[in-house]
Formats: structure tokens, sequence, C-alpha cells
């Protein structure tokens, strides 16, 4: 982990679907440490606010220095993110945290609700790239808010959408109960209550939870195990910390009936 | 600048430190998982607040941001002082940075019994007693009156013979009664100030952010009311007044020691700008160029003794 000392740069801003931001920045020495899945916290100067803003990168490209971040606005600190523009800079601390475990062999399927799939990217191009078997489920409430199906080479990719504008109407979830067969791997990220309806289906389906690994969201502090402020129940008692822990754990570390739907901007 | 600047203060009863600049308690953790934190800037590190037992900590959501500042309620999770004294003390006694030891509890005998297994420890340069914790139960009821607090110091100034701060509470009507009770009980400095109490509601869910409901506000928000705490304070009080609450910038740092402040705590910043500790220590360097000062000493904008307005 390291602190940018010269801040990145931002080269290219876009937006992958409706209700998205991405921002693209040039660190080279961030952009080749990055294990997917891992996080960085971001620097935001809107009036009022204070915390740095936990992002997991959504791809690295360690060749051209570059690091893609995609999310949505939430508060006064993705609100001050999502008006940088090309050349404006962005102060990085990390990488953070543990990325994905992905040196298992069986095939992947990645479970994504909603801007969940920002972490996702990154994740499908390594796991195709060790030529892992890849289903790539996507979730959200209307097929202007998928994100194109061309970020996922090499994966099978299919839909869920609220309003069945696009693939399955209904969850990514259910998705999920139709989909697996035989010995799989399943990556997710998502809201709270669909991670919760995910390991309710998952148990149900008799899939392990420890063939399951969850990337975390939760509010945030400091980002590197100080604060004490990312807690996440573990089954028993005692808490797990978003930042050094996770945010990516395998997901019968949790205490799933007790994990709280926070607010968080 | 031909002399040598001196930078050093002296909290009393032997704890000298070459920097004004501290961390603040629950801030930093116990300094191993700081990042990139200059320790030639660094006064001392103040430990998060430990109790004689391991404690969990509270359930999530334990922080929340708000306007210029935010919202804790950690509960005190730290491994229980017998894990400090064995694991952390023998690496602390081989940096060059005091480490001051918070030190909290549910009852008298919870803060005598972890000073008195401190005591002696090689890598406790100090306690600060944490007499003003919000975030569990009755754990601001030593702080909250002058008879109390004075209760707590005494027992505890029996047991030990390191450093002693007291870290007060701002949730009082007159905190200089409580830093005068605390004085008069053997305190050899005060640290000014834990948190305000305060809260955040959840519109969408409609319900509090934090799960106890209520939790401690740091950061700029309070740093005006904090400043005003140690001006009193640092007026009315013989020892040292170590000055905390949002200071973010040199500045801020210079405002507490204009006000009659000996040293600095830095808190919320620090999960923000990790480099904040060499950023600060560097300024109020170069402020004391600036004017042709060769030491802290003579920054306090009015003599000692002057009480202040409320």
């Amino acid at each position: 982990m390291s602190l940018a000392l010269k801040p990145a740069v931002v080269v290219e801003r876009s937006t992958p679907m409706t209700g998205a931001i991405e921002l693209v920045v040039h660190h080279p020495p961030s952009a080749v440490a990055v294990n997917p899945g891992q996080f960085f916290q971001l620097a935001v100067a809107a009036p009022q606010t204070i915390l740095r803003r936990p992002y997991s990168a959504a791809w690295t490209d360690p060749d051209s220095g570059r690091i893609g971040f995609i999310f949505n606005v939430v508060g006064a600190g993705s609100g001050w993110l999502a008006v940088r523009h090309e050349g404006h800079e962005l102060d990085l601390l990390g990488p953070l945290g543990r990325g994905f475990d992905l040196d298992g062999t069986e095939p992947a399927i990645i479970v994504a609700g909603g801007l969940g799939v920002a972490v996702f990217p990154g994740v499908v191009r390594t796991l195709v790239g060790r030529g892992r078997q890849v289903t790539v489920l996507l979730g959200a409430r209307t097929s202007a808010q998928l994100l194109p199906v061309d970020r996922f080479p090499g994966a099978e990719v299919r839909k869920a959408t609220d309003d069945g504008s696009a693939g399955h109407r209904g969850s990514v979830v259910d998705l999920f109960g139709s989909t697996r067969g035989g010995a799989v791997e399943v990556f997710a990220c998502g809201p709270t209550p669909m991670l919760q309806a995910l390991i309710e289906t998952a148990r149900r389906l008799d899939v392990p939870l420890e063939s399951i690994q969850v990337s975390l969201e939760t509010p945030m502090g400091c980002g590197v195990g100080t604060c004490l402020g990312c807690a996440v129940p573990r089954p028993g008692a005692g808490y797990l910390l978003t930042c050094l822990d996770g945010p990516c754990v395998h997901a019968d570390r949790i205490e799933w009936n007790r994990m709280t739907d926070a607010f968080h901007g | 600048m031909a002399e040598q600047l001196d930078l050093s203060v002296d909290l009393g009863r032997g704890l000298r430190l070459r920097s004004p600049v501290m961390v603040a308690s629950g801030t930093f953790g116990y300094g191993f998982d700081a990042p990139l934190v200059d320790r030639t800037a660094l006064g001392a590190i103040v430990t998060k607040g430990t109790t004689p037992r391991a404690r969990e900590g509270n359930a999530p959501t334990r922080i929340a941001e708000t306007p210029s500042g935010m919202l804790n309620a950690i509960g005190l999770q730290n491994p229980g002082v017998d894990h400090v004294a064995r694991v952390y003390a023998p690496m602390w006694a081989a940096w060059d940075v005091p480490v001051i030891v918070n030190v909290a509890g549910d009852a008298v005998d919870d803060y005598v019994a972890v000073a008195r297994r401190l005591d002696g420890v090689a890598g406790v340069a100090g306690l600060e007693l944490n007499i003003s914790c919000p975030n569990i139960a009755n754990g601001l009821q030593f702080g909250l009156d002058p008879r109390p607090a004075a209760h707590l110091t005494t027992a505890v100034r029996a047991v030990t013979r390191l450093p002693l701060l007291v870290k007060l509470t701002p949730n009082v009507t007159d905190i200089v009664a409580v830093g005068r009770a605390v004085e008069e009980a053997g305190a050899d400095a005060v640290s000014a100030i834990n948190t305000y109490v305060g809260m955040a509601i959840d519109v969408r869910h409609r319900r509090p952010v934090l799960s106890r409901g209520s939790g401690g506000l740091s950061g700029p928000a309070i740093k005006p009311l904090a400043l005003h705490a140690v001006w009193q304070l640092s007026g009315a009080l013989s020892i040292p007044v170590v000055g905390i609450g949002g200071i973010m910038t040199a500045a801020d740092a210079l405002e507490f020691l204009l006000a009659g402040a000996t040293a600095v705590q830095l808190g919320t910043v620090n999960y923000v700008r990790p480099q904040a500790v060499r950023e600060i220590h560097d300024g109020i360097a170069a402020h004391l160029e600036e004017h042709d000062l060769r030491d802290l000493g003579a920054l306090p904008i009015r003599p000692a003794r002057v009480e202040a307005h409320v």
C-alpha cells in the first residue's frame, strides 16, 4: 500500500451506463500494485466533507498505468468525483485491503447487483486470462443501467432487470438460482439486501458459503485498520474489518443476519 | 535561522516530547497500522482506549460523516491490557517516540487495574485517563462532575508512577471545574477535549445512523468549541493542557498553541491525510521562524491565570 506522492491524473471520463460515471486515472505505481477486488481511498474536496471515499478499482492496466473507477452519485463526495474531468488531479491512498482469491479452478459465476458490477471488469479479465469458465450475471432496475456486455470479453453474460427491459424479469439472485449446476465458485457484489438474498438462495441450493466470495461495501473511516469503523459481524461473536479483512471475503466468515444496510455516500 | 529551533514540550513528570504534535486516542490504533507517518515529526502516540479485558466493540453502524465532521461509536474495541503489556509494549520500547496508553473502563477498579498492570512496563511512557468516552454504557460517568473525576484520578495516581494525563469531556456545563478537580487530584496534564455527543438520522430508513443512536462528534465542526475549552482551561490550570479538536492544518494547531495549549493531538485528520503530522509539525516550525521565536514557550497570547469569559 502506498500513498500516491504524486497525485493521479484523470485521463478519461465517461458514462458507461445510465446513472454511472467512469473515471480513468493515470498512476503507474498504483496500477501495477492492484489485486482485483482491492480498493483505494479517494480524497474528495466537496464542501463540508471530511473522509476519503473508498472505491474498488474496476480494472487496472499495468502497461498503461491506468486504473478505472465506476460509481454513481449518492452524496456530496461522489458528486464531487463525478465532476472530475481530464487533467484534474486525484489523491489516492492504496491499493488497500484484500482482493478476491482468484486461484480456484471451478467455473466462476459473477453475481453483480446494480453498481456492484463496478468491481468486476478486472476480476473477469483475470479469470478469463487464467482459462476459467466465467458466467456474468448482471442485475439492474432497467436495461440502460446495465454495464455493456463488451466489458466482459470471454465471459458469458446474462441479464436480469426489474422491469424486464433486458433478459430475465426480476432479480439477479433469481437468475443465479436458475443458473447454477455442478461445482462453481461465486463472486458477488451488490447492495446488502441483495447479498443477503443471494446467501439465502445459496443455502437453499446447498451451495457451500465457502465457495462464495463477496466484495463488501460498508461505511468506512480510515481504510487502514485504525479507526475500527467498518466492522462487519462474524458468525458467533466479534467483527471483521472491511478495510483489512476485506473488502473481499468468503461468505461463511460473515453473520449475514446481523449485516446492516447502512446509508453511506 | 542561526539557532536551532526547539519544538520540544514538557508534559510533566519527565514526559518530554520532541514535538508538540501528538496523535489522538482511537485514531492511530496502537501505532502499528497507520501508514506513512513520519515518526520524526511526532511528539507522542496516544493509543486506542484500553480496558482490563478485551472488548469487541459496538455493532455496526459505527461511524457516520456529518457536515465538517464525523460521528463515531466504536465502543472501545481493544485487545485488553494484558495483550497490550505483553505484545505491544515490548515493541514500543524500541521506538524513538513515546507511547501513552489511553485507559478506559466501566468502574474505578477497571482504571486502577489497567494502570497497575502498566506501571513499570517498558515501552509505556504515560497514561491518559479516558473519563469521557460517550460510546459505552457509563463511559461518561467520571467526566461529567468534578468529584468522581477527582476520585478516579486519585485512585489511579496512587498506583502508578507514570505521567498521568486526564482526557476531559466537553459534554459538561463547566469544564474548568472538572479540570481543576483532576489537577488537584494529581493529574500531570489534561487533554481537552474528547468528542461531543451527537447523532445523525438515516431519513431513508427512518432510524438513527449509528447502532447506538448517538456517538462522538469530531473534526473541524467542533474546532471552535474545543479551542474555547482549551482557552478556558489554560487560563485556569497550572498543569499543561493538550489541545484536541478538529485540527486539520498547522494554522489550526497554532490556534490551540496560541490559546495556551502546550501540545496538540491530531485525530480525525489522521484518517484523511496520513502525512498530516509532518505537515503540521513543519508548519509550526515555519511560524516560529517567521516570528523569530526559538521555542514554543513564547506562543501563548496571554499571561497564564487570566480567567476567560464564557
